[in-house]
């Protein structure tokens, strides 16, 4: 009895239970729905999006946010592109990118520990700023045409499971363990739930900010990756609002916004209920001006829950 | 003839596996100070809390002015003319101080805040109130713990309520501002305003309450008047035993210098040289703004300063950051558990691990081993005798005082040499207290050393070895053994100009 008490305290729980029912609704208004091919399908389209939610779910943790992420996912396409139609190596084109990936953490982290800006504003910059560079390097054109072994990670397969949703897996198991198992873990939910106690407490909170904004940095890194191998293309205007959906699901996940509450967990079944209801929706044929409102509505549902369930617990002073 | 403001008729509070207060009645008249005590979590601030409206009692009545009332958030029970400073300071850290005082009642011309006239009356509210050395353009965050405190009173009395709680207010503050304090009170009786004040200073009580109520373990255990009774008396009420001493100091030979500091500068703190010696307990006392915290923190190397040379065992090192003193065997423990030492929203094992986990204590290569790390955590738990449902408990729903333990174990556990101790017993009741001073008392015993910087004189006077006092970021005296006196003491700390001599 305890233990399902307990289970309905965790907020991931609630939002898994919101994932069944959602999903259990779209089975019976279309056949397809629960097809093998279709769940991979929506598998397969959350992976680009949850591997930038699970950089994201490391910002929020410390009460902290990133909102280049989609434009920085469409330089590194745009970058990458440009090196692979240049001949340049792909092993060295996927290593460049990845310190493209580092190297915007980097900046972001300087800005916000040394420099004393906001986050909000640092990245909100950076996106304006990163999407301004694919149009420059790209001239605003689709590049396309790369070779076979590139596209391996956004298109390829291992016995019929595809690439890109083994990456997502590891990605996110790994990233759980990093934040649920180790000291660096602890000390970034440390960070985000009282920062001058961190600091007390010996953690040298200017690293851990850093951190975790290199891991969004990575992170989009990656998916910027995945996503020009499956289209084996780079489109200058690609994940254009990506960084919505992304905080869209590392809060429907059950992250708060001001920190130290979160799991990597809650953020991928955050961004699966995201992949349900976009398919669900395309399967009924909802007009795209509706879609958007509902997944809004959805956002706007999973945050309320979240607050009612807050206010139980504690009367406000 | 006397006339009730406010009755409290069978009182109880039921949280999740907690009775936090078990029929509870209490009585206030007009124009009455009433004294509320009782050992930590003996159920005083939920008590507060539900007259405040922030809780709601699971059973009984409130009456104000013999008619009752029901308040269902802290709005209501503000307009009916009740004002709290509650234990926990809530004030908006990046707002400034007038906007704090005011916040909810900016006065407003065509929709826009009028500063100039919420600077005057804020300006007007703290000089009548002798607190004119803080500034209402300050920001909030920018404030030592104890002018926020001041702020938290200013902010409650500019209600003009009939009824003003106090839930330990003067936790933070040193002498001259308790006694200003005081001054407000009697004032505030003069016109006839009703006091319900909790400390765990039971000097305080005895100087301004008219009666006292004693609750233990959530229950009415006694209500009495102030001309009746003594500290030994109440004393034994709170915690249902005797207590002989307040104090503890044992005998214990101090070994040789473990620190020293010479010519630390920083834009508050002068030229301060300081030494420690291995199992010593080292008093700081100052008031206010001396640089007292200050001190302890550019030590520790949370606050940029300049030292000429600091010596560990002879040895000379350097510490520019916390982590740095702390792999030195050197911890701080803050005074503002909520601001600077607690994670609120997590258990109290999580809390209590935390800085030892910065020095690798249960981890091999940066993965934690839980097993240990909760073992150790409850072992310390147990050793501080945490009153708590179980050490998974939000540190958050502890009682002020047990959270002050969870701090003292956080510091403790990593077993550090040298042990800088800010204000440990604040909101910490009588009989815990001693508990920490026989704590004290052992760790000198045991070879470590301890600088104990307190805003209670007695306390300093009685667990330390060796004095320093300090005033306007300077040490002005040292005062060993026979020389520990109040008196000479207090002289040392209430200079204002700078002729103050370095130890
Ligand atoms: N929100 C809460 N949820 C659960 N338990 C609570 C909550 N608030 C208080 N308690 C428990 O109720 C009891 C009474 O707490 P309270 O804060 O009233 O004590 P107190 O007398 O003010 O103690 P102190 O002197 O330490 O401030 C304690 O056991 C505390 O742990
Ligand atoms: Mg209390």
């Amino acid at each position: 009895m305890t233990f399902i008490k307990s289970l309905f305290a965790k907020s991931e729980f609630i939002v898994f239970l919101g994932l069944l029912v959602v999903g259990a609704f779209f089975s019976f208004q279309s056949p397809v729905f629960l097809s093998s091919f279709n769940l991979q399908n929506i598998i397969l389209q959350s992976s680009i999006m949850g591997i930038i939610a699970i950089g994201m779910t490391f910002v929020i943790l410390t009460a902290g946010i990133d909102l280049s992420v989609g434009s920085v996912v469409a330089l590194s396409g745009i970058l990458m592109a440009t090196m692979l139609n240049s001949g340049v190596n792909v092993a060295l084109v996927l290593s460049i990118n990845l310190v493209f990936g580092i190297t915007i953490g980097i900046f972001h982290g300087f800005s916000i520990t040394k420099m004393r800006m906001a986050p909000f504003i640092v990245t909100l910059a950076t996106m304006a700023m990163a999407r301004g560079l694919t149009m420059v390097v790209s001239d605003g054109r689709t590049l396309f045409a790369f070779p076979e072994s590139f596209n391996y990670f956004g298109a390829g397969k291992v016995a019929s499971i595809p690439v890109a949703i083994i990456i997502f897996l590891l990605y996110a198991i790994t990233a759980e363990i990093l934040l649920q198992k180790t000291v660096l873990g602890r000390n970034i939910y440390a960070v985000g739930s009282n920062i001058k106690a961190a600091a007390l407490s010996g953690i040298r909170t200017n690293r851990i900010l850093t951190f975790v904004y290199i891991a969004s940095g990575v992170s989009c890194a990656i998916a910027g990756t995945i996503l020009s191998g499956r289209l084996d293309a780079a489109m200058p205007t690609a994940a254009t609002g990506a960084e919505l959906d992304a905080i869209a699901a590392v809060i429907i996940g059950g992250a708060s916004l001001f920190g130290g509450k979160g799991t990597i967990i809650g953020t991928v079944i955050g961004v699966l209920l995201i992949g349900v209801i976009n398919n669900g929706m395309n399967l009924m044929n909802v007009p795209p001006f509706w879609q958007s409102f509902i997944k809004g509505a959805v956002i706007f549902l999973a945050v309320l829950i979240d607050s009612i369930k807050n206010s139980n617990e504690e009367a406000a002073i | 003839m006397t006339t009730s403001a406010l009755e409290l008729k069978g009182i109880s509070k039921q949280f999740p596996g907690v009775l936090a207060l078990d029929n509870v009645s209490l009585s206030l008249q007009k124009a009455e100070t009433l004294g509320l005590v009782g050992e930590n979590g003996a159920g005083k601030s939920t008590l507060i809390k539900i007259i405040g409206g922030a809780y709601k009692a699971s059973q009984g009545k409130i009456l104000l002015a013999n008619r009752e009332v029901v308040f269902n958030s802290t709005q209501e029970s503000l307009e009916k003319g009740i004002s709290i400073v509650y234990q926990e300071l809530n004030l908006i850290p990046h707002l400034s101080v007038a906007e704090n005082i005011f916040i909810n009642r900016l006065n407003q011309t065509n929709g826009f805040v009028n500063w100039k006239k919420l600077y005057n009356d804020a300006t007007e509210i703290l000089s009548s109130n002798g607190m004119a050395d803080i500034n209402p353009r300050a920001m909030v965050a920018d404030l030592a713990i104890g002018q926020k405190q001041s702020v938290e009173i200013a902010k409650a009395l500019s209600y003009n309520s009939k009824i003003l709680l106090l839930d330990e207010p003067t936790s933070s503050l040193a002498g001259p501002e308790i006694q200003n304090l005081f001054k407000i009170i009697s004032r505030l009786k003069e016109k006839e305003i009703s006091i319900i004040y909790i400390s765990h200073h039971l000097d305080e009580i005895f100087e301004i309450c008219d009666r006292v109520q004693v609750l233990r373990d959530g229950k009415n255990i006694d209500t009495v008047a102030i001309s009746e009774t003594d500290t030994n008396s109440i004393v034994s009420k709170m915690v249902g035993r005797d207590i002989e001493d307040i104090y503890f100091k044992e005998e214990h030979s101090i070994g040789e210098n473990i620190l020293e500091i010479k010519g630390l500068n920083d834009h508050y703190l002068k030229n301060i040289n300081l030494n420690l010696k291995r199992s010593e307990v080292l008093g700081i006392y100052g008031l206010m703004g001396s640089g007292r915290t200050e001190l302890l923190k550019a030590i520790y190397g949370a606050r940029k300063s300049k030292i000429e040379s600091i010596k560990l065992n002879g040895k000379e090192i350097t510490i520019k950051h916390p982590i740095d003193a702390i792999k030195q065997g050197i911890i701080y423990s803050s005074e503002d558990r909520k601001s600077e030492n607690l994670f609120f929203g997590n258990p109290i094992w999580k809390n209590i691990s935390y800085l030892a986990l910065q020095t690798g204590s249960f981890s091999n290569y940066n993965f934690i081993a839980h097993g240990s790390e909760l073992a150790k955590s409850k072992d310390y738990y147990d050793k501080l005798n945490v009153k708590a449902p179980n050490i998974e408990a939000d540190v958050y729903n502890l009682s002020g005082g047990n959270q002050q333990k969870v701090c003292l174990a956080k510091a403790l556990i990593n077993e550090p040499d040298i042990i800088l101790l800010d204000e440990p017993t604040r909101g910490i009741d009588v009989g815990a207290k001693l508990e920490i001073y026989k704590l004290i008392a052992n760790l000198a015993g045991a070879g470590k050393s301890i600088i104990l910087v307190s805003s209670e004189l007695p306390e300093i006077i009685g667990s330390s070895d060796r004095v320093y006092s300090m005033a306007n970021g300077q040490i002005t005296q040292e005062f060993i053994g026979e020389e520990i006196n109040e008196k000479d003491i207090l002289r040392y700390c209430l200079q204002k100009d700078d002729f103050g001599v370095s130890a």
